[in-house]
């Protein structure tokens, strides 16, 4: 008989439960979701095929981490660096601490603050029972963060975070990254997943929640560059209360194979949201994106820009799904996806989906795939700008309207940076 | 001194869903040296911009006989960017707009495009000549900072090609209708830009359908150009008589069988 994911992994589980001290709740919560993960579905991306990736098959999640890290310490007062379940950096500014603002592991967190974390946890934004995924990142969770902002706390310094994820060996990565700004409150994170070597095939299963509390200000930045060798799945999910904000700006620099699911609910009234991804692709890599925003609450605003280039072989597929419930009357669903494909081998695929199930609300999406404007690089050339750079020229501009989003410029110039360096690689024959 | 010459030039524009496309240019004939400023003056749909883009390379525009030599050597086989780094230059009468890009870094690319990988042009010294250039155009930084071309009036894209010329400086530069939809404030202007380059080492073919901006930009020579042929060739006299007698004068003059668009 073949053995299941649950024989497999369940002692080792709850050994690592006890080994990092979690609270017995937690433990718990592992097991259900372990011994239920078999039963649930690996959930679907339109248009996708990403089965044989094996996601649902991780091999050896527990394994040591790796010490061998490099990475560059962005200058901030606040940061977290992990590999796995090791924390190379952790500070907060002290003003933050003392007006109670957390920004810890995951371990930390579960030991100081068990409430909090239980609170959230899996609880608000997603549930464990979301899909296969998601029940395996609880499971066999083996890094994590948490970020909380108390109530009418204004953080005005940006949070960062960097997280390494061990490729150097055979090591799923499972992350799981819990942020809470709780009501009235105002925070910008920015998150920055990093694979460390290139010498193993490995899954890496990422699971990011959002809550963002009435009356709170969330803008959530991520740039995620997973390597070549790894299949990774990325769930980003936010929570909006009442007439509270999340704004979402996502890099998808990766070399990996991906699939991203970015779902937003809007359920407080008057709640809003806009959702910015960009994404390159480069060589063999597949990936689709799925950014999802749902009007549950009345008057409230969900907006997704997603733009994307593909070179080489590579293929990415956008799904923009705006989703209007009955009952949000006044509400507004709006999204755009394009994408630019830069070789005749490149495949994109750029699919607007409108569900809307009420009357009096707007909506509206535009979807394009194309290649590269002749008529802007004919111009660049004219003033004796070469092919290649042109090219990333027209394509930076294309890719400005999510950049331009980014409030810190620091983050703005690190994007652009990793944008130039990976059309760069891309262009390569 | 550099020379530009165009020989016995044919050119057809290429629609995407034809083969052999329609004939354009007809036998062109021109010869300049840096130092010269010529002008083209002509109808509408008479085929001026098609030589301009034809010497510039543009991909839409098919060489079908002739040739484009710059300091004797054929240019026909080089891309538009090589040819622009050759020296050529063109002013398009309808400049394309590039949102996320701005102009400043947009002329620094060009501008470093020119020199060695080693050596690019120190920020500092970029920033001084800018300002230098832009006070001639009575131009601020506000619209240097701007994304390139997005948004801007007619007239404020006319000025910012004028810029990127006063910046680029090339051997020669071909400008197509860069008084067209211009007040005579801002044709002053222009024109103060493009005198400010005259000199030795720069030659300009100044492409326009009136003669007004000709009395601000004096040329060496004016050509009349009708149904893809120069028609005929002379002094700055000659655009004043142009002025006088209309296109439609002219052909008859010349007793030449030609239909101007502009004809009712
Ligand atoms: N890209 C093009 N595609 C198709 N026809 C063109 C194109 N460019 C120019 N033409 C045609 O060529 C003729 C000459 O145009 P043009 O060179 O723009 O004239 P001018 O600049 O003298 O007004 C016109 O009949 C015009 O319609
Ligand atoms: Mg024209």
């Amino acid at each position: 008989m073949r053995s299941s994911i649950k024989d497999d992994f369940m002692d080792d589980t709850i050994a690592f439960s006890k080994n990092h001290e979690e609270p017995l709740w937690f433990q718990k919560m592992r097991e259900e979701a372990l011994n239920h993960a078999t039963e649930l579905q690996l959930p679907i991306f339109e248009k996708i095929s990403y089965r044989g990736w094996r996601l649902d098959h991780p091999k050896a999640p527990f394994a040591e981490a790796n010490t061998d890290n490099s990475f560059d310490l962005p200058e901030t007062n606040n940061l977290l660096v992990q590999n796995g379940d090791q924390t190379l950096v952790n500070k907060l500014d002290p003003k933050l601490s003392e007006q109670g603002v957390i920004f810890t592991d995951i371990w930390t967190a579960l030991k100081d603050y068990p409430e909090l974390v239980q609170k959230y946890f899996l609880a608000t934004a997603l549930k464990p029972a979301e899909n296969k995924l998601v029940a395996l990142n609880l499971a066999l969770m083996n890094g994590g963060a948490f970020l909380y902002v108390p109530k009418n706390v204004k953080v005005d310094q940006s949070i960062q975070s960097i997280y390494l994820q061990d490729n150097s060996q055979q090591k799923d990565y499972v992350h799981h990254v819990l942020v809470v700004a709780d009501q009235g409150s105002e925070v910008t994170y920015l998150e920055n997943f990093l694979s460390q070597g290139d010498q193993a095939d490995n899954i890496a299963n990422i699971v990011v929640e959002v809550v963002a509390a009435a009356n709170s200000r969330v803008h959530f930045s991520a740039l995620d560059q997973f390597g070549q060798h790894v299949s990774t799945y990325i769930n980003r999910h936010g929570y909006v209360g009442d007439n509270a904000r999340l704004d979402w700006a996502i890099g998808l620099m990766n070399d990996s194979q991906v699939v991203g699911d970015f779902g937003t609910d809007l359920r407080g009234e008057g709640g809003h949201s806009e959702a910015k991804v960009v994404a390159i692709t480069t060589g063999e890599q597949v990936s689709g994106i799925d950014t999802k925003i749902t009007n549950y609450g009345q008057h409230t605003i969900g907006h997704i820009l997603q733009h994307g280039v593909i070179l080489q072989s590579s293929s990415l597929t956008f799904n923009g799904v705006g989703h209007i419930v009955k009952g949000a009357r006044g509400s507004d669903a709006q999204q755009e996806s394009r994408v630019l494909m830069l070789s005749r081998t490149a495949r994109g695929d750029a699919n607007p989906i409108l569900l809307i199930d009420e009357n009096d609300v707007t909506a509206g999406h535009a979807a394009s795939v194309g290649r590269v404007n002749e008529e802007q690089m004919y111009y660049l050339m004219s003033r004796g700008i070469d092919q290649e750079t042109a090219q990333r020229l027209v394509i930076r501009g294309f890719l400005s309207s999510v950049i331009t989003e980014i409030p810190e410029k620091e983050v703005r110039v690190r994007l652009t940076d990793m944008i130039e360096r990976k059309l760069i690689n891309g262009q390569q024959k | 001194m550099s020379t530009l010459e165009v020989k016995d030039l044919h050119v057809s524009v290429v629609e995407e869903d034809e083969t052999k496309g329609q004939e354009i240019l007809k036998g062109v004939n021109l010869k300049m040296s840096t130092g010269e400023i010529h002008a083209i003056m002509g109808p509408n749909g008479t085929g001026k911009s098609t030589l301009s883009q034809a010497i510039m390379g543009n991909s839409a525009y098919k060489v079908t006989q002739g040739d484009v030599l710059l300091d004797g050597k054929s240019i026909l086989d080089m891309p538009v960017d090589e040819r622009a780094r050759a020296g050529l230059f063109l002013a398009m009468q309808y400049p394309a707009e590039i949102a996320g890009v701005t102009n400043i870094e947009f002329m620094r690319a060009a501008i470093n495009a020119r020199r060695d990988e080693n050596d690019q042009i120190p920020v500092m010294e970029f920033m001084k000549k800018l300002d230098e250039k832009q006070g001639i155009l009575d131009m601020t930084d506000e619209m240097s900072e701007r994304y390139l071309n997005e948004g801007f009036s007619g007239g404020e894209k006319k000025r910012n090609e004028i810029l990127q010329l006063l910046m680029i400086e090339p051997k020669f530069a071909i400008l197509d209708e860069i008084d067209s939809g211009l007040d005579i404030d801002a044709l002053k202007v222009v024109s103060r830009g493009v005198n400010s380059m005259r000199g030795d080492n720069f030659g300009s073919l100044i492409i326009t359908h009136y003669q007004r901006l000709l009395n601000y930009i004096i040329p060496d020579q004016v050509h009349v150009m009708m149904d893809g042929r120069i028609v005929k060739s002379g002094g700055p006299e000659l655009a004043k008589k142009l002025e006088d007698e209309g296109y439609a004068g002219l052909r008859d003059d010349l007793g030449l069988d030609v239909k101007l668009t502009d004809e009712i």
